[in-house]
């Protein structure tokens, strides 16, 4: 699958609410044959059409979904491997969606992609977002009881942590 | 598609919930405790549900407050085994997102380390199944002739694990060509003995009887649980980023998904496939650094070989990128954000393989026997000690707690049984 056919898939069924960011080719060893990155954002109330598209026109892997906390918004990043299976078929996608803090949920994919669950728990438990029908919100890697979201860049309860490691930080590179 | 038994796996979980489970599988000796709650029906698996999490380091956190070459070391203690895999995709990402380029020569030198690591995690897999079946002799066979690669490691790197080779535009070190024969003499040991670890393992009686239909995951499975690397190849799921998304040396040659397949049998997912694969990988590794050390481009080694050059470069750049790689387990996955005059990054997400694989390990157990359970946990090569303490609730509502050993020993003597 080429990176024009995907978002061909893409804005077949989200239309113009799919935002191209970018489509970023790497030539890797003597650069005869790209290899590509495809790069596009959904509203977050479109990103279940945006991944049962793809699930329509492919099998996609969902590797997992990364978040970055960038103040008022928490930027969720859907990372597929979109088109594998043959010598150079696969494109890496990185689907991104934001969700203000004021609002913090998202719809589960998971029905969609069952393999999404562990990346959606993961997400629920460390920024402390609803993922709207989740089959199981219990938390995953946090202690079960935990109410801290370490990845929250406003978490006051990981002040103490903060200094600390600085502190740390500090001490290890008092050589360099 | 299978979803019946997805859906199983699912309201499984929900049913575990109501069952308080004791905290402290940790063991200091393994570095990625896990807990596993089974619910049994007689000595049979009706449910699981699986709680990681007990030795989370917050590695990530760690990063993000470390300039990008203290956060490169980090990475590669993320797993001592894979211990090149996360500095590979690490790095990878760091250089998409700052647009840095990698020396030819710096690639191929990745390609062949990585594939060694391939080697050396593969062959020490085959011997902890070996152990978990009770053939210690096999396992210490295994483990004997893995330290060829050690050695091998050691000598081109400098350490066994932990080989400090990739950094931010090219690579530590060179593979000069006076180390090229002892590289060439150790892939030869390994052709010779590719014989004796297929006989031992895809031709012994033993090994058949207790990993055939054991521990399936179907295809169909595999596709919805977005399983990875060998644990996918087994199910004759055909997915490998060394050929659906070439990479570093692997851009000039064809590396194909090895399947059950070519080892003549239709893929199942069980045990046995998964023993297939890692086994003809070895060999897939051989061909691949023979083909490497046989084209070896010449050149530099870093694109940006001053350190306060490339922390400068590094302090300047702003993008995001990712980074992959396929490593013995199954695809290693980064993502990270640069800002301009941030010297940390911003946003850093590890992916590791056991991650993608974890939802694929409720279906292998459902069905099988507790005595089946320490061959199925290795089979997908987690990456935690997984084994250490277990938690069994029957239907009548019992509670009881088994220990690894006595785990082992039901396993053994299972084989005895059935071998007679």
């Amino acid at each position: 699958m080429k990176p024009d056919e995907l978002l061909a898939v893409l804005t077949g069924r989200v239309g113009s609410d799919v935002t191209h960011l970018r489509t970023v080719e790497h030539r890797h060893g003597a650069g005869d044959h790209p290899i590509y990155d495809l790069w596009v954002e959904v509203p977050r109330e479109r990103l279940r059409d945006a991944i049962g598209a793809l699930c329509a026109a492919a099998s996609p892997q969902i590797t997992t979904i990364s978040g970055d906390d960038v103040g008022d918004r928490i930027t969720l990043n859907y990372h597929l491997n979109v088109g594998w299976g043959e010598h150079y078929s696969a494109v890496a996608l990185l689907l991104r969606t934001s969700v203000p803090k004021s609002a913090l949920s998202i719809d589960t994919i998971s029905d969609l992609i069952p393999g999404a669950l562990t990346a959606e728990r993961e997400k629920r438990e460390f920024y402390g977002m609803t993922i709207d029908g989740i089959p199981d919100d219990r938390n995953l890697f946090l202690p079960e009881d935990s109410t801290i979201h370490p990845w929250r860049k406003d978490e006051e309860s990981l002040r103490k942590t903060e200094a600390e490691v600085k502190r740390l930080v500090k001490w290890e590179t008092r050589d360099a | 598609m299978h979803n019946e038994r997805i859906n199983i796996d699912l309201e499984a979980n929900k049913s575990a919930v109501a069952y308080s489970i004791p905290i402290g599988p940790t063991h200091p000796a393994l570095k990625e405790p896990i807990r596993f709650s089974f619910e049994l029906d007689g000595e049979r698996i009706v449910g699981v549900d699986i709680k990681p999490g007990f030795a989370h380091r917050g590695i990530e956190y760690m990063g993000m407050r470390r300039n990008l070459i203290q956060t490169l070391y980090l990475s590669e203690r993320i797993c001592g085994i894979c211990s090149i895999s996360h500095p590979l995709a690490f790095t990878m990402a760091v250089e998409h997102a700052a647009g840095i380029e990698v020396p030819p020569r710096a690639q191929a030198i990745r390609t062949i380390i990585g594939e060694l690591e391939r080697i050396h995690s593969h062959i020490l897999w085959a011997g902890v199944g070996a152990h978990e079946l009770g053939f210690d002799t096999l396992l210490h066979l295994t483990w004997n002739v893995r330290e060829k690669v050690m050695d091998l490691l050691e000598s081109l790197t400098g350490n066994r694990v932990d080989y400090a080779i990739p950094i931010i535009s090219g690579v530590r070190r060179d593979i000069p060509e006076e180390k090229v024969h002892l590289a060439a003499e150790a892939l030869d040991y390994y052709k010779r003995l590719l014989q004796d670890l297929i006989d031992a393992f895809l031709h012994d009686k033993s090994v058949e009887m207790r990993t055939k239909n054991v521990g399936v995951l179907t295809y169909d499975e595999a596709i919805a649980l977005c399983a990875i690397g060998p644990t996918a190849r087994a199910s004759g799921v055909k997915k490998d980023v060394r050929q659906d998304w070439p990479y570093y040396g692997f851009a000039d040659m064809e590396v194909r998904a090895i399947t059950p397949e070519d080892f003549g049998r239709e893929p199942v997912g069980d045990v046995y496939d998964n023993i297939i694969v890692r086994v003809l990988e070895v060999a897939q590794s051989i061909e691949i650094i023979e083909r490497c050390l046989e084209t070896m481009p010449s050149g530099e080694l870093m694109s940006i070989p001053k350190i306060p050059a490339l922390l400068a470069a590094l302090k300047k750049a702003e993008g995001e990128g990712i980074g992959r790689h396929e490593a013995p387990r199954g695809e290693v996955f980064h993502y990270i954000r640069l800002e301009a005059d941030v010297e940390e990054p911003v946003a850093w997400k590890v992916r590791a393989p056991t991650y993608g694989n974890l939802m694929a390990w409720v279906p292998k157990f459902l069905g099988d026997e507790i005595a089946d359970i320490p061959i199925i946990a290795a089979s997908i090569d987690p990456c935690m000690c997984c084994m250490d303490r277990m938690h069994f609730v029957s239907r009548d509502g019992d509670q009881s707690t088994r220990l690894k050993e006595e785990l082992v020993r039901l396993s053994r003597e299972k084989t005895r049984r059935i071998c007679g």
